[in-house]
């Protein structure tokens, strides 16, 4: 099974996780494919494409622990953005109204 | 205090987060010669210089990098790390780019002159802060529940849970931070705390400090919005009482609220998060069966 499986049917804050846009994006005119992010992320968010131009990838965006941006610090080069928190906390909020 | 104080920094030939890391132990020992800097090269060969000023100092170490070799130089020697400064929170900080080469511009000289001035300043701003009274663990009523070997506890009422598995309970118009039975078992032992500054106003959702395991390193989500009025410094020398004592003296920081009546609407009460947390549970059971069958 694909460690995608779980994002189907996982929520946060009774919020379908697929519906919350959190998640790392590579910046690849930073990264320098020190692959620190990958290293640290126990979650399985990175994957490694050793030959293939981008060699780092976002390979399963919905395993990302909402409103944790760890993996950022790990990064020198600063190459990871990370949405804004407020955002998606009023989107979160936004959406469990809708569903009331 | 009087206690003196020793500075190890990552050997800084890596990577440029590692050169930020030396220079700045090199500025710190400028502005304070009273502050001794110990040589991790030196200290790794296992010499014998170091011992008597390791045991007798505070320990501060600088870290370039998540491999964390000043940190783990320490462990290995079994000793209490005092302070831990950590490069990339501090480029974050100060908007400092550290770019891909190992030597350092004119510009970031100039900038790590300024945070070792910050660094010694808050040093001393650290000794003596009031703190508020720990909570009484013994006082608390439990949800239960055990997997394995482990048994996992969610107080009955009085706390507020995000699902970031982090805890805040009421003072008036205060309220303590700390994370859950939940989230301190599945770090494992933790050996490191790293706090946010005092007088820090942070968002709801935004992260008040991390702690680190020997596995992992992990952030505290704070619940709510609020001003950092308090620290639990106690933890620098005893981190394992987040382990031991989650909900009482294992509290991390605390927070004055800013909007807490609005905020409760996204946050659990003990038992929604009791039930949150049974099926996280059973989640990682089933993540570790499959594990078992590949």
């Amino acid at each position: 099974m694909s460690e995608e499986f779980n994002a189907e049917t996982e929520t946060f804050m009774g919020v379908p996780r697929k519906k919350i846009p959190w998640y790392p994006i590579i910046n690849y005119s930073k990264c320098n494919y020190c692959m620190e992010c990958d290293k640290f992320c126990p979650h399985k968010v990175y994957e490694r494409r050793e030959n293939e131009e981008k060699k780092l990838i976002i390979k399963n965006p919905y395993n990302c622990v909402v409103f944790c941006r760890a993996c950022a610090k790990t990064c020198a080069p600063d190459a990871l953005l990370f949405p804004d928190k407020r955002e998606i906390t009023k989107l979160i909020k936004q959406i469990r109204a809708e569903s009331e | 205090m009087g206690e003196k104080i020793c500075i190890l920094p990552c050997n800084g030939l890596d990577k440029s987060l590692g050169v930020i890391a030396r220079q700045l132990a090199l500025e710190i020992i400028k502005k304070n010669p009273t502050i001794e800097l110990i040589c991790p090269v030196l200290l790794n060969t296992g010499d014998q210089i170091y011992e008597n000023l390791l045991k007798e100092s505070k320990i501060y170490v600088i870290d370039g990098c998540m491999t964390r070799c000043a940190t783990k130089l320490i462990d290995k020697k079994g000793l209490q790390i005092k302070n831990r400064i950590f490069v990339p929170d501090i480029t974050k900080k100060y908007n400092i780019k550290p770019g891909k080469e190992l030597q350092l511009e004119d510009e970031t000289f100039k900038r790590i002159e300024g945070i070792a001035s910050d660094i010694i300043e808050s040093s001393k701003e650290s000794e003596g802060l009031e703190i508020p009274q720990a909570l009484k663990s013994e006082e608390i009523e439990y949800f239960k529940v055990k997997m394995d070997k482990f048994k996992f506890r969610v107080p009955k009422q009085g706390y507020f849970f995000n699902e970031n598995d982090c805890w805040i309970k009421l003072q008036g118009n205060k309220g303590l931070l700390g994370i859950t039975d939940y989230l301190q078992t599945k770090a494992g032992d933790i050996m490191l705390v790293e706090f946010p500054e005092l007088g820090l106003e942070l968002e709801q959702f935004d992260e008040a400090g991390t702690f680190e395991s020997t596995k992992t390193v992990l952030p505290l989500i704070s619940p709510c919005s609020g001003k950092i009025t308090a620290l639990n410094k106690v933890l620098e020398n005893a981190p394992e009482l987040i382990n031991q004592d989650p909900y009482g003296k294992g509290w991390f920081v605390e927070l004055e609220l800013k909007n807490f009546e609005e905020e409760k609407e996204l946050l659990l009460n003990g038992s929604a998060y009791f039930e949150l947390m049974k099926k996280k549970l059973e989640k990682d059971q089933k993540e570790r069966e499959r594990g078992d069958e590949k």
